[in-house]
């Protein structure tokens, strides 16, 4: 059983159509990345994902239990966790409350202020400090931290590495795996295949709002120049 | 001496009221024309709970509650279902909302002039270095600090506060996290409504109060928002200082000019810092 689906769902912008038909699924403890060019379609389907774009058409499956009708937070409760593009740091709160903010709907879980403190320790250094004053590896870090906090089943990370320096990418990379084998399944959006390959077991490759390659790494290593034509600029 | 307790008094005073103006425009991006119609409705529940129970300090207590609650009745029925829409709906529902409460106002109590006598305990004059200082006002500046204290720790310290904070930057990131922002929006009206109301009560004593009370005190109001910065808050309360003190001074050197001082500060502001006269980042145009 999935721990999140989304079953063949169309999502407008006003009246454009930004998604047709679009299936994506996450098993428990999995890790699955959505590929795809800039303009594809990959943050309005993690949004969709969240409750931040409404589903038109299609159904959202967390578990047994059909989430479509949902709001954002109760999603939210119901444990999925949104680690948007750009980050979107509370620049008017310190680094500890946009950590402390995910707990203040109470979900059990493993993850603690102290366990994302041992996960990501520059952010401990940076505790009272403002959330805007941080750089853009340690925004990474705490839009992380804040999405485990809710102690997530899914943890959705939109281009996580995007802008990043290598030495910081890699960190990030050990830490989304610690995460990962904690048991939080992940979908992971990127442009390009290097991280996706590093970490995601299955891909969905999207252009133009629809899924138009799914599979494992394995079987996107056979491919991979046609998959690398259709996520190319 | 007795200019200064009358400018702290009446910065105080402007401060509540600004507090709220300015808690409501940052969370639910919401300018609330109807905070001076709060204001007056504060006051006609005090002077009316006075009536029934003879004791001011009950009407400080419930008043505000009963116009808090009021507001989230308000917020709820009326503004939820707006936000999605263009900004001008809600401000003409606001706008609605003055007409509605000065109509049921005038119902309720009529057209002629209340009046809520000031507390047995601070009805006395107090002599302070060679003057005569009217001890309400000094109530007024003790109690205004002890509530924006209060209000402060509130947003700064308590976890609400963190809520209200966060859901006022990112209200959609907010809401990921578990956060059911439209009952933090409502909390926030019916808090900067209780807080109009507040003003409403403390004023009282010192004013007629009539229906048009809170059209004058608004104006001021506004000034101290935007001198702050809208949505600012830690910029109000040093607006409302500015102000309080300017027209109080005012009021005792040179009473002709008083309206006059508080348009050139605001002119002076949106001239050469629009965003507000104690934001960070300072000219924003």
């Amino acid at each position: 059983m999935s721990a999140l689906a989304l079953q063949d769902c169309d999502v407008y912008y006003g009246k454009a159509q930004a998604l047709h038909h679009v299936s994506i699924d996450v098993a428990a403890g999995e890790v699955v990345s959505l590929i795809g060019r800039n303009g594809a379609g990959k943050s309005t389907l993690l949004k969709a994902a969240i409750g931040l774009n409404a589903v038109h058409s299609g159904r959202r499956l967390m578990g047994d239990r059909d989430t479509t009708a949902l709001k954002p937070y109760e999603l939210g409760r119901l444990g999925l966790a949104f680690v948007p593009e750009n980050r979107r740091i509370f620049p008017n709160l310190t680094v500890e409350e946009n950590l402390k903010i995910a707990t203040v709907m109470g979900r059990k879980g493993p993850w603690s202020l102290e366990r994302i403190y041992q996960l990501f320790p520059r952010l401990l250094e940076r505790a009272t400090q403002g959330g805007d004053t941080l750089s853009g590896g340690e925004q990474q870090m705490l839009a992380v931290g804040r999405g485990l906090l809710t102690n997530p089943e899914v943890l959705l990370l939109d281009e996580p590495t995007e802008g990043l320096a290598p030495l910081i990418v890699e960190q990030l990379i050990e830490a989304i795996r610690t995460i990962n084998a904690e048991g939080v399944a992940i979908v992971l959006v990127e442009q390009n295949l290097k991280v996706p390959l590093k970490l995601a077991r299955r891909q969905f490759v999207i252009d133009n709002g629809r899924v138009v390659w799914s599979g494992t790494s394995a079987e996107l290593q056979a491919d991979r120049a046609r998959i690398e034509s259709l996520i190319s600029v | 001496m007795s200019t200064i307790v009358i400018g702290l008094s009446l910065s105080f005073l402007l401060f509540l009221l600004a507090a709220g103006l300015t808690l409501i425009f940052g969370m639910l991006g919401v300018i609330n024309f109807a905070h001076g119609a709060l204001y007056m409705l504060g006051a006609y529940v005090c002077y009316q709970i006075v009536h029934w129970t003879g004791s001011f300090w009950i009407g400080l207590a419930f008043a505000p509650i009963v116009v808090a609650a009021l507001g989230a009745a308000m917020e709820v029925t009326t503004l939820r279902p707006v936000y999605s829409r263009d900004h001008i709906y809600q401000l003409l529902l606001t706008f609605g909302f003055i007409l509605v409460i000065e109509e049921s106002v005038r119902l309720i109590w009529g057209l002629d002039y209340k009046q809520v006598p000031t507390p047995a305990l601070f009805s006395q004059p107090i002599a302070m270095l060679g003057s005569q200082i009217p001890s309400y006002r000094l109530f007024i500046i003790g109690f205004g600090a002890l509530v924006s204290a209060l209000l402060f720790l509130l947003l700064d310290r308590s976890r609400l506060g963190m809520v209200i904070r966060a859901a006022s930057s990112d209200s959609e990131m907010a809401q990921t996290l578990g956060i059911n922002v439209s009952r933090v929006r409502t909390a926030v009206f019916a808090l900067g409504s209780g807080l109009a109301a507040l003003g409403g009560v403390v004023a009282a004593p010192l004013v007629p109060i009539e229906l048009g009370m809170g059209f004058s005190v608004i104006i001021d109001c506004f000034v101290v928002v935007i001198i702050g910065g809208l949505g600012n808050i830690k910029g109000a309360i040093l607006a409302a200082l500015l102000l309080g003190m300017a027209r109080a001074a005012g009021f005792t050197y040179a009473p002709e000019w008083v309206e006059l001082i508080t348009f050139v500060l605001l002119i002076v502001t949106l001239m050469t810092r629009p965003s507000g006269l104690f934001s960070r980042k300072g000219r924003s145009a």
